[in-house]
């Protein structure tokens, strides 16, 4: 086990949130938060009281944001990041600079994964939801787990991404696998069933739970499949930065 | 007093089937300025990858400061500096932010910063973003990163290349000032002055081979096989005389009559060295 030097951390943190804050980071969160506005006031003129359960469009909607921002944020941003330090050439001068791989993995993904459940919290009065104070902690353990898994995702592909154009062209068909499948899981049955076995889809089956005034439960598949795809994530993390380290020539 | 910072003993690197170096050895001490000096390609840059652990040899052993490099864990790096060709920098701060954050991981001073802005000559630049800096300036900004913790043993790939003569000239200042302060410097070039300039030691590579080591001057003066001298005299004429009883008499009379404007010997510079053993040349 590495030894961690928090100074070195959180120097890393500190930097990796101004970077965060750059172009091409933060106009994915701000997309997140968009989407969910433009969900929001689409889902009230389309489907409006149709279901016959009071907010059910806008908790609608914060299942549609959530996802997104888990995927655009969680997966994305980590991955963008790697990319970029290594495109840059910092990568290799942040190692010979006595950091180590842990507390590089940490740095890099603390911003991220607090901005990605901060947002998540966020989302819930964009979306105009109203969500009762007693779900609150599902939610929060739902929202963490799935900000962990989606940081862990991001790493890995960011492992395989050489500069920024190519992080872009591995995500994207990852990211439509985790958005794409629970978003569209109400509508076609098959994705229905997948949905069940994706965290994202979790997070989605949640909300959309809640909505439909079905109140919150969380059962042993779904605490199962986040756990699965959690360890599955470090363990296939660790397998491709033991052969690759955090560039993989 | 002697101190040994870096020992490659016997060390040989193969890609593939291609082997890239072939039994090193060298040794670099304390306050000492060791060039591998040979073209590109020739396995300078792999060399330092070596001993900084970047990547492991084939076979031969290297040890940095008393330590296998290895095996070594990254806390080695807090007692190295690294200039590299690709040694990158964070475009989007400011030179100041660049070097706070290193200043941070390896726990220095932020009154350091100041100091070694002041010696690379950006301390004036120190609000501007690091990506709006010329190549020279990003250089300098670098060497800065790489002193900031006054490393025992400093690293320098091509430091000066692509520089102007001038930043090349305040670069060259300030390693020979960290020298005196003690720093051991390993310094890869394939320009000969700065070599010859630089340098304690040099070491000639050449197809992963050192074909020659020495001192600068040792090794001018080991080919310097035919002795001979140039002369400017009086009136603008120049002879170019072999060492000989005559040319010693004429040069004597010229010296007694006062015709003698300069007078230069003509030993090989590092350079015709370098292709006198290897029949090519450096660039």
């Amino acid at each position: 086990m590495k030894t961690i030097h928090w100074n070195k951390v959180f120097a890393i943190t500190a930097t990796k949130t101004s970077a965060f804050f750059g172009k091409n980071c933060i106009i994915m969160p701000i997309f997140a938060v968009g989407f969910t506005l433009l969900m929001r006031f689409l889902y009230a003129y389309v489907i409006g009281d149709e279901v016959g359960v009071p907010g059910f469009s806008n908790g609608y909607a914060l299942g549609m944001g959530l996802v997104m921002n888990i995927c655009m944020t969680g997966i994305y941003c980590p991955a963008l990041l790697l990319a970029e330090e290594k495109e840059k050439n910092t990568l290799r001068a942040l190692m010979t600079s006595s950091v180590n791989s842990l507390e590089f993995f940490l740095g890099s993904v603390i911003p991220v994964f607090l901005a990605a459940v901060i947002l998540n919290f966020l989302l819930i009065p964009i979306s105009g939801y109203s969500m009762p104070a007693s779900v609150l902690p599902i939610f929060a353990l739902v929202n963490i787990l799935c900000a962990l898994i989606s940081c862990v995702i991001g790493m890995l592909l960011g492992i395989f991404a050489k500069n920024q154009v190519t992080a872009g062209t591995l995500l994207s068909p990852v990211m439509m696998i985790f958005m794409l499948i629970p978003m569209f899981s109400m509508m076609i049955e098959v994705l229905e069933k997948i949905s069940e076995f994706v965290f994202t889809g979790v997070m989605m089956d949640l909300v959309i739970g809640l909505a439909m005034g079905q109140g919150v439960s969380l059962s042993g598949l779904q605490l199962a499949v986040m756990a699965a795809e959690l360890i599955l994530a470090v363990i296939l993390f660790m397998a491709v930065y033991k052969k690759n380290g955090f560039e993989k020539d | 007093m002697n101190k040994e910072m870096i020992r490659l003993s016997h060390i040989s690197k193969k890609f593939g089937d291609d082997l890239v170096l072939k039994d090193i050895n060298v040794c670099l001490q304390r306050g000492e300025i060791l060039s591998f000096l040979g073209p590109s390609g020739a396995g300078k840059t792999t060399t330092i990858k070596i001993i900084t652990g970047q990547l492991r040899q084939t076979s031969g052993e290297a040890w940095i400061l008393g330590q296998d490099a290895g095996s070594m864990n990254e806390m080695i790096y807090e007692r190295l500096g690294l200039v590299t060709d690709n040694s990158g920098i964070y475009e989007y701060l400011t030179v100041y932010q660049n070097l706070k954050y290193f200043a941070r991981i390896l726990k220095v001073p932020e009154a350091r910063i100041r100091e070694v802005l002041e010696q690379v000559g950006l301390a004036e630049h120190q609000k501007k973003s690091a990506g709006k800096l010329s190549r020279g300036q990003k250089q300098r900004l670098v060497l800065a990163r790489a002193v900031l913790h006054k490393p025992e043993v400093l690293f320098l790939d091509e430091p000066t290349s692509g520089l102007d003569p001038s930043t090349a000239l305040e670069i060259h200042k300030m390693l020979h000032q960290l020298k005196e302060e003690g720093m051991a410097i390993f310094l890869t070039t394939h320009n000969m002055e700065e070599a010859a300039k630089m340098s304690d030691h040099v070491a000639l590579l050449n197809e992963g081979v050192i074909v020659e080591y020495g001192t600068p001057e040792e090794l001018c003066l080991k080919y310097n096989k035919t002795k001979r001298f140039r002369v400017r005299l009086a009136g603008g004429r120049e002879e170019l005389l072999t060492q000989s009883l005559e040319t010693a008499k004429q040069i004597a009379e010229w010296m007694a009559r006062d015709q003698i404007e300069t007078l230069h010997s003509c030993e090989p510079t590092l350079e015709r060295v370098f292709l006198e053993v290897t029949g090519r040349e450096l660039a």
